[in-house]
């Protein structure tokens, strides 16, 4: 087993460079990667991101907290939720707010189906990127069930608008037929998954070419500070959802498995989805009555606010200051920033074919990543 | 009389191509549809779409001129591609019988290889921007490696079907010299004569192994999924199609649909010993193979990852000691 991956310094045994993206089929998004290659084995990876940005973070400068909240929303199509989460979370915690414990739980809810459906959305890409169209189907299908609670719950497939500052939106409430139709949903998707992880366990050819491939050392993932299912692949049991007050009601396991290759990856989102229905289940069983909005809050002006959630794809950081209710200096990290960055390293010593897949086994979200930009002088 | 004779041949030949080209059409979109979208539980594309309406929509696109170093050898290889399959399938109609040099084994190993070389020569003539290098020193990053050649993805896949002919294609051809080793003869008139008096050659136990390496190798042929590394998504996208558009394009569509049934047909001819004759029920017969041999390959490639070296080395060297042992059971019996 390699102890550490380190690239060919300075070049003078790489044979050939091949450039992929930034447009790319095999790619969700855009973005570009430099195999440096011989025979076809990668010896060296480059990626470059950026094609994405759109400067939210400029964006929210000055405007009025609620309306920023709203748009980080807009940051990414997956983990939209988790992002408008986290900025409500900072301005709670900068203006001291309280929330009921039902709106809580409904966030949980919403977090944790959001897992699911970027952790199956996740495996769809990842079996396309192999090339198994069939099971890339398959789950999509069993991601649908996933996709309709939220719409139910949120409103939207994609937007679902549920956190406000002081708690969740009024349409956002969970009433008993809402309620039935989650727990049939969840019984639903934990058979489909299941059987699923089943057959995709038991392939032979799958595993072939999947086993071994991407491996990335702990050692390294720690020192490129690999974060979320990413870093869990790896060996190491780090959640943040074990140090986040608002799952101390939840009981749950950290999955963590120690092949650190593209398997690892793949199998510890099936596993982690289990985990996520476990917590939705607990939280529609102990659904506390009352609010799910606490609207008496007074705008205060505030300094530098931070706070930290775990995403479906590690950890995310958003941060401001508050001044007159708008915002000030706004700073957002997403776990992608530094999963790809890893990934370098994770493509060397593999085929040439199996280069995107070593990628994509980070679960990479290009859109969300894209924060800042160089302008080379030409 | 000999005059009318040849003229009968000449037609006969040319309503067969016509009739299996037009049935060949129809294949790709039969798997499409009827295999791969059942399987993954979709509607799937309209059966025509594939091999019909496709090839006619690319025909009354704009072209445009590939990026390549001799553009006109490029945009001439689908022709030629889809000219050696129609030979393939002009050989194996009885009309061809009597030019036996033409009408043999020989012959037809020899042109399915020249379709093969063009893969290779699409990919090396192929520079598509997909690949090119900037205008100022790629040093984003800080790179270290910022002189290094920069290849073109289509160079990958021009490499691979040199793989692909040196070994890649074994299966197939070592299947079709099973019947040859049985009946003696290197001609499809013999080959054909000695299964109507012996029995198809699927019965036997050469024919069954010799049967099921041709349809690896017809799987590989077509590359199609699982060994359809030369064309692979994941890495060299479209491989050496990644410029041809409009009638070029549509060329490749017609070129498909036509070499799943002329393989299919030499299935037929090789193995069951049934000749190609149109004016007779034997035309099912080759119907019925096309589609079996659509079916069988949609559900492999449903079913199966693209392969890397990996998985593709040990299938074709397992295949082509079967094949080995389907030759030296037939020389032995």
């Amino acid at each position: 087993m390699i102890e550490e991956k380190i690239p060919n310094p300075n070049g003078e045994l790489i044979e050939t460079e091949i450039s992929m993206g930034t447009v790319h089929p095999a790619a969700l998004e855009p973005y570009r990667v430099r195999f440096f290659v011989e025979d076809e084995i990668i010896q060296e990876a480059e990626i470059t991101i950026g094609v994405n940005h759109r400067g939210v973070e400029r964006i929210m400068e000055g405007l009025p907290v609620e309306k920023a909240n709203a748009l980080t929303e807009k940051i990414c199509g997956i983990c939209s939720n988790s992002h408008t989460w986290n900025s409500v979370l900072t301005a709670e915690k900068g203006l001291n707010i309280d929330i009921p414990n039902r709106a809580n739980y409904i966030r949980v809810i919403m977090g944790e189906l959001e897992r699911l459906h970027s952790h199956l959305l996740y495996l769809a890409h990842g079996s396309e990127v192999l090339g198994h169209e069939t099971f890339s189907m398959r789950i999509f299908y069993i991601r649908e069930t996933v996709m309709d609670l939220l719409d139910m719950i949120g409103g939207n497939r994609v937007q679902y608008g549920v956190s406000i500052i002081g708690g969740v939106r009024p349409r956002c409430e969970l009433n008993e037929m809402r309620i039935l139709k989650i727990e049939t949903g969840l019984d639903q998707l934990e058979s489909d998954i299941t059987k699923f992880a089943e057959r995709f366990k038991a392939d032979p050819i799958v595993n072939s070419r999947i086993d071994g491939v991407g491996y990335l050392p702990p050692k390294q993932a720690r020192k490129l500070a690999v974060t979320g299912p990413s870093l869990r692949a790896c060996g190491f049991d780090y959640d943040i959802r074990t140090e986040m007050p608002q799952y101390d009601d939840f009981d749950f396991e950290v999955i963590s498995l120690d092949t650190c290759d593209v398997k690892a990856n793949l199998l510890m989102r099936v596993l982690e989805s289990f985990e996520s229905i476990k917590i939705i289940r607990q939280a529609i069983k102990n659904l506390p009555k009352g609010p799910i909005a606490d609207r008496t809050w007074e705008m205060i002006d505030c300094d530098i606010i931070q706070s930290y959630i775990e995403v479906p794809r590690g950890i995310c950081y958003h941060s401001y200051a508050l001044e007159n209710g708008r915002i000030r200096g706004s700073v957002i990290r997403t776990p992608s920033m530094s999963n790809i960055a890893a990934m370098q390293y994770a493509a060397i010593g593999n085929h040439i074919t199996d280069g995107q897949l070593c990628i994509v086994q980070c679960d990479p979200c290009f859109t969300c990543t894209d924060r800042a930009f160089e302008i080379i002088e030409l | 009389m000999a005059d009318i004779t040849i003229l009968y041949s000449i037609i006969g030949a040319i309503v067969t191509l016509f009739v299996c080209f037009i049935i060949g059409t129809f294949l790709p979109g039969v798997e499409k549809k009827y295999v791969h979208a059942r399987i993954q539980q979709r509607i799937g594309p309209p059966v025509s779409s594939v091999g019909i309406m496709a090839p006619i929509k690319f025909a009354f696109k704009d072209n445009l001129e590939p990026h390549s170093p001799a553009p006109g050898l490029y945009k001439a290889l689908p022709i030629l591609s889809f000219l050696c399959v129609l030979l393939v399938l002009l050989f194996i109609t009885p009309q061809m019988y009597s030019v036996a040099l033409l009408s043999s084994v020989i012959a037809i190993i020899g042109l399915l290889k020249v379709e093969e070389i063009a893969y290779v020569l699409m990919g090396s003539l192929s520079k598509s921007i997909m690949s090119l290098s900037m205008r100022f020193p790629d040093l984003v990053k800080g790179a270290v490696h910022s002189d290094v050649v920069r290849s073109h993805i289509e160079d990958i896949s021009s490499k691979r079907s040199l793989r692909m002919i040196s070994y890649g294609s074994f299966p197939l051809y070592l299947s079709l010299f099973v019947p040859v080793v049985c009946s003696g003869s290197l001609y499809i008139g013999g080959i054909i004569k000695y299964q109507q008096i012996h029995g198809p050659f699927i019965f036997t136990t050469q024919g069954i192994l010799a049967a099921f390496i041709f349809f690896i190798g017809y799987v590989i042929l077509l590359n199609e999924s699982p060994f359809n590394i030369i064309e692979a998504e994941s890495d060299v996208i479209q491989g050496p199609y990644m410029e041809y558009i409009s009638k070029y394009r549509s060329v490749i569509y017609l070129t498909k649909g036509l070499l799943m049934f002329t393989l299919a047909a030499l299935f037929t001819i090789f193995f069951l010993g049934i000749p190609l004759n149109l004016f007779s029920w034997n035309i099912l017969v080759y119907i019925i193979v096309a589609l079996l041999f659509t079916l069988f390959m949609g559900i492999l490639s449903a079913f199966t990852p693209v392969f890397t070296n990996r998985q593709f080395l040990p299938v074709v060297i397992v295949s082509t000691l079967i094949g080995v042992l389907a030759i030296v059971i037939g020389i032995l019996i």
